[in-house]
């Protein structure tokens, strides 16, 4: 962490959805025209992601950027619990982190970071907004079905090297990802997510990172479609979200100096 | 319950969320509990576990600090490489002194799993403030050196394949098909039977202190709570560390060691998560009542605390 950086934990938002977030303040010399906000993934991938994002934070603070981490609501250090998790109020509080971060820093330049899920979100969300300058997917969710399919098959792999709960566990209509409850409404609305139907540009310039070459070239063909500048990065990289063997957080040093430089060559 | 972050230490560079009670329950004079990294995951830890577990205190009536160690989650990395042993629990100190000076409180509660329950354990025993500890899927070793330990791998793979491999038809149609690693399954039947028939153990290092820690700790009336997942290979290594000196705690109420059956290292599945909450309640419940008042509670405190 560079020795000038500030870090600032805080809570914002309306009072009965505080969302928890920490942001990154340059010194003032080096201080840029674009604040950053990132977008995180959700359940474990959240958990097995923050290193590495907090990282990228730090970097991008290093190199000029005001940063903005944040939690959902019902995630992470947020409040509400993982039972309330809907998709619709994870792009208000996306929406509300962008505002926050615009009000903390004076800057009307925004440049959002979303990885995985986080991507998918931040591509909605500033669609919808329509005034973003820039915008990075790293390796984002494009079939939410898709997703949810993966999680349930991840689930299923890892109940094979544990025991399975008693009988007398109390069971919901929920779903369980590896610690992390997935409510009815939330799974339901995942299914419906699908980034390519997005006719609109979501930011001027985009970025798509892909450490998988194949899951990223429906997309890429896609954004070409739209009027943003669409720059496409394929790095041999580890899947960071994935549970490790033995426990351990990854963080892709690679992909995190492409991303700075990307967005410091952006915003120049 | 009121949640905030705070920002504290010598550098004022460790992050942490504060979760207060809503109301005065009572608990005037009730420890704090701290919540300390579960390894190198940051404070919300794997499933959410410690946000849940300081919300559902806090709905009780204890105050809770869930933190980050230096170069964990969000607080910033130290400059003088002091090792993480000692800067953890220098840390946990620091988390101490402040929630002393913003809460006026004066004994704590130490938490934590895996690397966190060693650390809430070291501390305990270099810091008086400290009057119980729960300690989850405690590692007792953290060295390079002891985590490669043939008799640690032997163990925690004697375990999968006892409990998993076993009655999985996946594992059975490799072994039939020749793409099992015969070798290491030879060699963990053969430490397990050797492990068997060897009567007298030899006392490791770190047994022998950790023992002597127990006692230390017993005698100083610091009541500690030992939670164990039965999947989880680290629950031998503390039955084994502790020996007959654990046993003997436990059965004079001094510690007590309690096993979530069925559960594994990060409590991942939300029945396990459940059944952790219920031992930690039930844990704290019963420490905070023995907890005796402090004699030198600044007045205005007392007045406001017991208000």
């Amino acid at each position: 962490m560079n020795p000038a950086e500030r870090v600032v934990p805080f809570y914002f938002g309306a009072p009965d959805k505080r969302l928890f977030g920490c942001y990154h303040e340059p010194a003032l010399e080096s201080f840029r025209r674009c604040a950053v906000l990132i977008c995180q993934p959700m359940g474990h991938e959240y958990v097995n992601c923050h290193r590495a994002l907090r990282q990228l934070a730090a970097r991008l603070c290093d190199a000029g950027f005001p940063v903005l981490r944040f939690d959902y609501y019902g995630c992470g250090d947020s409040s509400g619990s993982a039972e309330e998790s809907r998709i619709p109020q994870w792009l208000q509080d996306t929406s509300t982190a962008i505002s926050e971060v615009k009000r903390r820093t004076g800057l009307a330049q925004i440049c959002l970071v979303g990885l995985r899920l986080g991507g998918t979100l931040a591509m909605i969300a500033a669609t919808e907004q329509g005034d973003l300058e820039s915008l990075i997917l790293w390796d984002p969710v494009v079939s939410g079905k898709n997703y949810l399919a993966a999680l349930l098959y991840r689930q299923k792999e890892a109940l094979r090297f544990r025991h399975k709960p008693n009988s007398g566990w109390k069971s919901t209509t929920a779903i369980e990802v590896l610690g992390f409850v997935l409510p009815p409404p939330l799974c339901a609305e995942l299914e419906r997510i699908h980034l390519l139907p997005i006719g609109r540009k979501p930011a001027n310039n985009v970025l798509l990172m892909q450490t998988d070459q194949v899951a990223g070239d429906a997309l890429m063909s896609h954004l070409k479609q739209t009027e943003a500048q669409v720059e496409f990065q394929c790095l041999e990289a580890p899947q960071i979200w994935l549970p490790t063997e033995d426990g351990s957080l990854l963080v892709p040093g690679q992909v995190l100096q492409s991303l700075t430089s990307w967005i410091s060559r952006t915003h120049a | 319950m009121k949640e905030e972050a705070v920002l504290f230490g010598k550098t004022k560079s460790l992050v942490g969320i504060l979760t207060d009670p809503a109301i005065n329950n009572g608990r005037g004079f009730s420890p704090a509990v701290i919540l300390l990294n579960p390894g190198i995951v940051h404070r919300v830890a794997p499933g959410r576990i410690y946000v849940k577990i300081a919300r559902a205190l806090a709905a009780t009536g204890f105050v809770v600090l869930r933190f980050d160690f230096s170069g964990i989650g969000d607080s910033g990395v130290r400059r003088d490489h002091l090792p993480f042993e000692k800067s953890a629990v220098q840390e946990a100190q620091e988390a101490m002194d402040w929630l002393n000076a913003a809460r006026g409180i004066q004994h704590f509660i130490l938490m934590g799993g895996c690397s966190g329950a060693r650390i809430a354990l070291e501390t305990a025993c270099s810091d008086p403030r400290v009057v119980g500890a729960v300690l989850m899927n405690f590692v007792l070793a953290e060295t390079d050196e002891e985590n490669a330990n043939p008799e640690r791998k032997n163990r925690a793979a004697g375990y999968y394949y006892w409990n998993f491999a076993l009655f999985d038809p996946r594992s059975w149609g490799k072994l039939l098909t020749g793409r099992a690693n015969y070798r290491n399954l030879i060699r963990v039947l053969r430490a397990q039977a050797k492990s068997k028939f060897t009567s007298a153990r030899t006392t490791s290092r770190e047994a022998t202190q950790f023992q002597s820690q127990l006692c230390q700790l017993a005698g100083r009336k610091v009541h500690l709570t030992f939670v164990c997942s039965q999947g989880d290979p680290c629950f031998d290594d503390l039955q084994e560390a502790g020996g007959n000196e654990l046993k003997r705690l436990c059965a004079l109420s001094r510690m007590t060691l309690k096993v979530i059956p069925r559960s594994d290292h990060t409590f991942s599945s939300l029945s396990d998560q459940e059944r952790l909450l219920e031992v930690i309640l039930d844990q704290l419940g019963s420490m905070a009542r023995f907890i005796r008042k402090p004699a030198s509670l600044p007045e205005e405190l007392a007045t406001v605390r017991l208000a």
